[in-house]
C-alpha cells in the first residue's frame, strides 16, 4: 500500500475493525501506542547490526528456491 | 548473496520492532535485548524455512515469543517481577512530565499477566491483526480478544486507582529510580 516491503517491520496500517478496543478514542490505546513509539524510536545498540553482519560471514545464506 | 542481504536488511529494519515486544515482555532492557540477540539467530538459521514475500513481523515476533516462553520455562518461574523494580530500570528520563505518565502506564502494563499483556500490545502497539496475533500466540482469535478486553479493562483499573495521588508502588519506584517522582 505504502510501497513499503511488507516485511520491513515499518508501520502497517491496521484493519479498523480489529482495534475497537483499543481505537483513538481509548485513551488505554492512546497510552498504549506512547510507551510502545518511546521503545521503538530507542536507538539501537551497534550490538545487533555487528551479530547480523557476522552470521552473513560466517553461515551465508541457507536459502533454498 | 543479494538474497541473504535482503534478509539481514529485513532483519535489521525489524530490531526496533522487536525490541519494543521483547521489553514488553521481559521488563528487564538487558533481558529484552538478549531475547532479541537470540531471536535474531534463531531466525538466521532458519532462514530457509522462511518464505519470502509472507509475513517476517509476525515470524520474527512469533521466534521471539516462543524463545522469552521457553526460557521462563527453563528458568522456572514468572519473568513478571510484581515489586516494581523493573521500573526503575526502564525509566530514561523520570524528570520530564510526558513520561510521568507512561512510567504509571508502565507499571501498570507489568501487572498484567503475560499472555494479556502480550495479547493488548501486539493488537493494540505492534499494529497486528486478531488472526495475526493469534497465530503467533498459537491460540484462536477469540482467546486474544477476550485477553485484549480484560487487559483494557485491567489497566483502566488500575490506571483510575493510581491516577494522581502518589500510592505505595510510586513512592517506592521513586526511591528505587533514586530522583523525585513529582
Amino acid at each position: 500500500m505504502t510501497g513499503q516491503a511488507s516485511g520491513a517491520g515499518g508501520a502497517k496500517p491496521k484493519r479498523q475493525g480489529d482495534s475497537e478496543l483499543l481505537g483513538s478514542n481509548s485513551e488505554i490505546g492512546r497510552k498504549l501506542k506512547l510507551y510502545y513509539d518511546e521503545l521503538v524510536s530507542d536507538e539501537v545498540p551497534d550490538r545487533f547490526a555487528q551479530l547480523l553482519s557476522q552470521l552473513e560471514e560466517t553461515e551465508p545464506t541457507q536459502q533454498k528456491d | 548473496m543479494a538474497a541473504s542481504s535482503g534478509f539481514k536488511a529485513d532483519l535489521l529494519a525489524a530490531i526496533p520492532g522487536l525490541r519494543a515486544f521483547a521489553m514488553s515482555l521481559a521488563q528487564h532492557a538487558d533481558r529484552a535485548d538478549d531475547l532479541v540477540q537470540e531471536t535474531l539467530v534463531k531466525a538466521w538459521d532458519k532462514q530457509s524455512s522462511f518464505q519470502p514475500g509472507t509475513n517476517l513481523k509476525a515470524w520474527l515476533f512469533t521466534i521471539l515469543r516462543n524463545e522469552f516462553y521457553s526460557q521462563m520455562r527453563k528458568r522456572g518461574r514468572e519473568v513478571q517481577d510484581s515489586d516494581g523494580l523493573m521500573t526503575a530500570r526502564l525509566a530514561v528520563h523520570p524528570s520530564q512530565p510526558g513520561r510521568l505518565d507512561l512510567a504509571d502506564f508502565r507499571k501498570a502494563l507489568e501487572q498484567l499477566p503475560e499472555d494479556q499483556r502480550e495479547a493488548i500490545i501486539l493488537i493494540g502497539a505492534s499494529g497486528f491483526s486478531y488472526e495475526e496475533a493469534a497465530e503467533i500466540c498459537g491460540c484462536a482469535v477469540g482467546t486474544i480478544k477476550s485477553r485484549v478486553s480484560r487487559a483494557r479493562n485491567r489497566l483502566q483499573e488500575i490506571l483510575d486507582i493510581s491516577g494522581e495521588a502518589d500510592y505505595g508502588p510510586d513512592a517506592i519506584a521513586a526511591q528505587v529510580m533514586g530522583s523525585s517522582v513529582s
